[in-house]
């Protein structure tokens, strides 16, 4: 009895929590690129985006370190970083990836080829 | 029943309450000696030994002592001394609060109502009542006044007016012991308090955004500034180095009655349950397989009738616990601290600690998918009667009050230790007179241990006298020393 308790719990606990540490999206949205403690530069790409394949929702970014290829999901999280200029963050979507723009992006924990979010630095 | 450690020897696991620190007065005594203090003792062993504890107790009432190490200097506790400052002197340019504004270090690191009803109305808790851009949308002040319940925008700040949740202010004590998981750290009330990489570490950074912005713009730069890395790792290191380190190892040898059946009902799998997701009284969830760490549950609190911030009248939204858009499980808080840092769950549903074990009694668990999940592991729904409640609630208090006490002897050394600056040393004072006044009053809440409540009330009369001036304060501090211990043994046996 006890062993199919344990079984179930920990399949409601994984369900529950995914199988990796949770970031609050919710405050994430205000940190400026590269600022994303314990994150930035180790679990995040920052470079410019090379590319932009609208069709297949994909961008390549550039960093120091070479050309990375990765997908825009319909979960993928987009916001605008506009802390250069002293305006509070907001969100984006597709059309505000363009070539050329800074980026930081998290790639997805389970999937390092999907973006979970992207922020975009503001056009200036 | 689990043992108490020998003489003079240490035992890890219930060093978490300190019981290592009873074994060593009786080989020790204390002389007046001119304008000092002389100390003699028989046998010098075990980690908090006198000589150790009192040496520097010496120092500080003129004695000489020509074995008293220099100390060294120690990058670890200097790490912790910068975290502490910044936890309660640091507002990161923002509008003046504090992480010690939520989290005070003379009520618990927590707040309630009765606190919250003594601090002055320019108390930057209070910054919306009177910074016009804060004024909507940032803090419900009758809900803070009433319920001790902060605004929180954890399913994101698109929505201002309709899209936030009221949450209590979670104690950040024995974070050691309560925030690991096997899927990674689980911080704040549904586990995902923190920006970045979810861990504690990055949680001042999603504090100070939330809470600590001039503006609902929330500029990084303008509004607030983000902390820097080494101040991440210092407030980090200050919020590891709070309380409780380790587990416990229940069942410890209580001596009351009750609070001893409380225990048994606890500890019991088939009755009380409570230790398949509280084990041993903490944060971690062990179904028979070994610990599985911190976890989250759907315990309903959310569906309980009669709320009492929706009782109000209020705009209060459903709170949906872990993730965006959340999946209604919240995290599971140790037991050890509850106690004296009511109210208890997410919204701080309750006031008591006998309320929130009858919790567990109700429909409103018994329905809840964890309920359910107990309930077919273990052949029925958890049913616990009046005295039963109690009992667990008593033993819940009793723990408490263990922890209060160790916590309070390990502040009442360091502060007689002469290793710390007259500023530390009164803050050390300050803890100690607090937590044994908060032993007392978890007692006396519930009529357990009244001459264990007796000398706890006396070592509080010494501190406070010691804290006054240095003159005797040798003489004080022993005499607290020896009330506490007193008091913990009319707690457990062979204290």
């Amino acid at each position: 009895m006890i062993r199919s308790m344990y079984l179930a719990a920990i399949l409601v606990v994984l369900a529950a929590s995914g199988s990796h540490a949770h970031g609050q999206e919710a405050t994430e949205r205000f940190i400026p690129i590269g600022q994303s403690p314990g994150q930035s530069g180790k679990t995040t790409l920052i470079g410019s985006i090379q590319s932009v394949d609208a069709q297949g929702r994909q961008l390549t970014i550039s960093t120091a370190a070479g050309a990375s290829k990765i997908s825009v999901t319909e979960r993928t999280k987009i916001w605008i970083d506009r802390s250069a200029s002293k305006q509070t963050n907001s969100l984006g979507g597709v059309a505000d990836l363009q070539a050329g723009r800074r980026v930081e992006v998290k790639w997805d924990a389970k999937d390092k080829s999907r973006a979970e979010w992207i922020k975009v630095e503001a056009a200036p | 029943m689990g043992e108490l450690p020998p003489a003079n020897a240490s035992h890890p696991v219930n060093s978490a309450i300190g019981l290592e620190t009873l074994q060593v007065d009786s080989a020790c005594s204390v002389d007046q000696v001119g304008e000092g203090w002389m100390v003699s003792c028989v046998t010098l062993s075990g980690p908090q030994s006198w000589s150790r504890a009192l040496a520097p107790l010496l120092l500080l009432t003129g004695c000489q002592t020509a074995s008293a190490p220099e100390p060294t200097p120690d990058p670890k506790a200097e790490l912790i001394a910068k975290g502490r400052r910044l936890f309660f002197e640091e507002t990161f340019s923002g509008n003046g609060r504090t992480c010690g504004t939520c989290h005070p270090a003379a009520n618990n690191l927590t707040l309630d109502p009765a606190f919250i009803a003594r601090l002055p109305p320019t108390d930057p808790l209070f910054v919306a009542e009177f910074t016009p851009a804060l004024a909507k949308n940032f803090e419900n002040p009758r809900l803070m006044r009433e319920f001790a319940l902060i605004q929180e925008n954890l399913d994101g700040f698109a929505d201002l007016e309709n899209r936030f949740v009221m949450r209590g202010v979670p104690h950040v004590l024995a974070q050691p012991t309560s925030i690991a998981s096997p899927a990674g750290p689980r911080t704040g009330w549904s586990g995902d308090g923190a920006p970045g990489d979810g861990s504690l570490r990055s949680f001042a950074v999603g504090a100070v955004i939330q809470h600590f912005t001039k503006t609902l713009a929330r500029v990084p730069g303008v509004d607030f500034r983000l902390p820097t890395e080494a101040e991440l790792d210092a407030m980090e290191a200050f919020q590891l180095s709070l309380g409780r380190q380790n587990e416990l190892k229940l069942p410890l040898p209580l001596k009351g009655t009750v609070a001893r059946r409380g225990q048994a009902l606890f500890l019991d799998n088939k009755k009380g349950k409570c230790n398949f997701c509280h084990e041993n009284a903490g944060a971690n969830a062990n179904f028979g397989g070994g610990s599985i760490g911190n976890a989250n549950f759907n315990t309903g609190v959310e569906n309980l009738p009669d709320l009492p911030a929706r009782l109000t009248g209020e705009k209060v939204p459903r709170d949906d616990g872990f993730r965006q858009p959340g999946d209604g499980t919240f995290n599971t808080p140790p037991l050890v601290e509850a106690a004296d840092t009511p109210p208890f769950f997410h919204n701080n549903a309750v006031a008591t600690i006998e309320a929130a074990v009858g919790f567990y009694d109700g429909d409103t668990f018994n329905n809840s998918p964890a309920g359910k999940l107990l309930a077919g592991a273990t052949g029925g729904p958890l049913e616990l009667d009046a005295t039963q409640i109690q009992a667990i609630a008593s033993f819940l208090r009793v723990l408490n009050a263990l922890e209060n006490m160790r916590s309070s002897l390990v502040a009442l050394e360091l502060a007689a230790s002469g290793r710390v600056d007259e500023k530390r040393r009164n803050d050390e004072l300050a803890l100690a007179q607090a937590d044994t006044h908060d032993a007392a009053k978890v007692l006396e809440g519930a009529s357990l241990h009244p001459q264990a409540v007796a000398h706890l009330k006396g070592a509080g009369r010494a501190i406070h006298r010691a804290q006054r001036g240095w003159y005797s304060r040798a003489q004080r501090l022993q005499g607290a020393l020896d009330l506490l211990k007193k008091a913990r043994a009319e707690l457990v046996e062979g204290a």
